[in-house]
């Protein structure tokens, strides 16, 4: 699904991945750990194409060189970043955006885009998983959600959107333990055999509630230890310091 | 070179004056030639040279008035409503079929005050020269409309350099209340000037809300000075969706004269290629206890110009006055262009007023998380400037109304 190999990124001529090497098969669920400032979010944000990067390395997503498709192209091409701090958007609803987003992908994936009443149907079906109030779904954009409500709403796109590669941005972070369970949960069901998952979290909390095929330690720009469960079980106990 | 005296004739074309009308419109029309077209040299026109605008896109002034043949009127579906039918000036239909008709006098709008005033904009004394045609709607004491009233003002495809001057004047007596929907609606594929001067006057306890809304992109150069007057505890409130002529200016005067009127402004307006648009606006706070609240949004892209003033007058006595203005604005190119200029002048010593102003290139995070939906980046710069724009339509309380701005203003953005 995904292959990188030694990519390196920078912003404003400061080097943050210094050849980060990593390989997800579908199905897989990656777990990525790492102390503040070892380029969780840098990686989050290159995978998804952010601009203000410079790159150097191999990205490949399903055999595809990554680097020349715009931000845009690679959410319709199944990539998905739920955001550690989703943008507040003032004027935009959150359904009339979420039916955008969705007839964009679905027209990318050569499906039939889906009307007001199907996309109701679809809305209320995955909000109520998800413990959200649909009346929440009429609001602006992430304009004045709570953090949880914020988290769960990233949650909600990524089950509407069906992604093939899922990035979570560190989006245990902010959550009580009840919405934890329900993120954790949703990120559960979405799992199969043909999709896969980028999780990236300072805490062992939410892996006891998803269980990682895979967990990496990154610091400084690269990935220094992998291993699987344990080694996060083994994290929470010494700290990174015991490892780094 | 366009020769700006305008010539006593111009008068003289218009039929059945009396002499004292003849002798106000003659001093009006002199002032006018003394003065000028407002150019940047007057404070209040510095943003929206008018002088220089007519000079570059009009031969000639051509004051003959048009009469168009046939109104080529969509009328709005969906919603219930009276209306009346303005061609290039002049009411040519009207029905107030929801309404006691006995409440409401609609006629030509006829001049009965000679005495001399002194006004600050050139435009209002060429307008009341030579303005012939206009009307003048009173509401009776106590009479609320029950459905709202579209007054369609029709610019007819005959329109060509033609300068119009219209008079309105609108009567809202005591506890009466009315909406009103301004639709402006081009036809005419020409340029043309519209000049229009317009007094509202809200006695005691009445309520006028009033949406302006341009229907299309044309050729057209609109000017329009409008003078409300608030009595005690009246209420005035106006949305106005100016985008799609060529050149829009409104100077608006506000006098809070009774205590506790109220009045709120709130503007949204896209402007593209090299649209010109200008809201000005004068709060007079000259009683005690009254409000007033203005926010004016503008997204200017290609090489557009949007322009806001706003001035808070508080006299002396408008104690516990509480004002608020507020503007913002989104560029959208490097050759847009905003100007702001808010304005206080406070001698009341227990007032709330405050004032904003923001303009900057459009939330790179924004368009970012919009991306990542999917959303390419014109769709998400779109959708952004729709949800910009889109704020000022959520005070509107019916959803029919609501609806049928939504998809006006959607339409609106290119």
């Amino acid at each position: 699904m995904l292959e990188i190999k030694n990519l390196t990124a920078s912003i404003n001529e400061k080097q943050i991945l210094n050849g980060l090497n990593i390989r997800i098969k579908p199905g897989e669920l990656h777990a990525i750990m790492g102390p503040n400032g070892s380029g969780k979010s840098t990686l989050a944000n290159v995978l998804s194409g952010k601009n203000g990067y410079k790159t150097s390395g191999e990205l490949k997503y399903k055999g595809k060189d990554l680097n020349d498709i715009s931000i845009d192209e690679r959410a319709q091409q199944g990539i998905f970043l739920a955001f550690q701090y989703p943008t507040e958007i003032p004027g935009v609803k959150t359904n009339n955006f979420l039916r955008t987003s969705l007839n964009k992908i679905r027209k990318a994936r050569g499906e039939k885009e889906v009307d007001a009443l199907s996309f109701l149907k679809i809305i209320k079906e995955k909000s109520n998983e998800l413990g959200m109030d649909e009346k929440m779904l009429s609001r602006q954009l992430n304009v004045g959600f709570s953090g949880g409500e914020k988290k769960k709403n990233e949650i909600l796109q990524m089950k509407i959107l069906n992604p093939n590669l899922v990035i979570l941005d560190e989006t245990d972070s902010g959550l009580d333990i009840d919405a934890l369970k329900i993120v954790a949960n949703g990120v559960n069901t979405s799992r199969d055999k043909t999709n896969s998952f980028l999780v990236i979290t300072h805490y062992q909390r939410l892996l006891n509630f998803i269980r990682p095929d895979f967990v990496h330690v990154l610091s400084k720009g690269k990935i220094i230890k992998s291993g699987d469960m344990k080694l996060a079980e083994q994290l929470e106990k010494t700290g990174y310091t015991g490892i780094i | 070179m366009i020769n700006k005296i305008i010539d006593r004739f111009e008068i003289k074309r218009l039929k059945t004056l009396t002499k004292s009308e003849e002798t106000y419109r003659k001093n009006c029309l002199d002032i006018f030639n003394r003065l000028g077209l407002p150019s940047k040299r007057d404070e209040d026109w510095k943003f929206s040279d008018v002088n220089e605008i007519f000079s570059k896109n009009f031969n000639k002034f051509n004051f003959e008035s048009v009469k168009s043949k046939n109104q080529n009127v969509e009328f709005i579906k969906d919603l219930e409503h009276n209306y009346i039918l303005v061609s290039n000036g002049e009411v040519v239909s009207s029905d107030f079929k929801y309404e006691d008709k006995d409440k409401i006098n609609l006629t030509q709008f006829k001049n009965e005050d000679f005495s001399k005033k002194n006004e600050n904009n050139s435009l209002i004394y060429l307008n009341h020269a030579l303005s012939e045609k206009g009307y003048s709607l009173n509401i009776n004491k106590d009479y609320k409309f029950k459905k709202v009233l579209v007054i369609y003002n029709y610019f007819s495809s005959e329109l060509n350099e033609n300068f119009l001057n219209i008079r309105n004047k609108i009567k809202l007596s005591k506890n009466s209340e009315l909406h009103i929907i301004n639709f402006i609606i081009v036809s005419s594929s020409k340029k043309f000037f519209s000049n229009t001067y317009e007094e509202t006057v809200l006695e005691e306890s009445a309520v006028l809300k009033n949406i302006y809304l341009q229907d299309n992109v044309n050729d057209g150069y609109f000017h329009k000075f409008a003078r409300y007057k608030l009595s005690k505890r009246s209420n005035y409130s106006s949305h106005i969706f100016p985008s799609g002529p060529k050149f829009n200016k409104f100077d608006l005067e506000y006098d809070l004269s009774g205590d506790e009127s109220e009045c709120k402004i709130i503007a949204a307006t896209f402007l593209d290629q090299n649209d010109h648009q200008e809201i000005k606006t004068k709060v007079n706070h000259l009683a005690p206890n009254c409000k007033s609240y203005q926010k004016v949004k503008k997204v200017v892209s290609g090489e557009s110009k949007g322009v806001y003033q706003g001035k808070i007058y508080v006299k002396d006595i408008a104690q516990k006055t509480d004002a608020y203005q507020l503007s913002k604005a989104i560029l959208l190119s490097e050759n847009s262009e905003f100007d702001s200029k808010p304005e206080l002048e406070i001698y009341a010593d227990d007032v709330k007023c405050s004032h904003g102003s923001s303009s900057g290139s459009i939330d790179e995070e924004s368009i970012y998380y919009l991306m990542s939906r999917g959303l390419n980046k014109i769709e998400s710069t779109k959708l952004l400037v729709e949800g910009f724009l889109s704020e000022s339509i959520d005070t509107i309380k019916s959803t029919a109304i609501k609806k049928f701005l939504q998809t006006k203003l959607t339409s609106q953005i290119k």
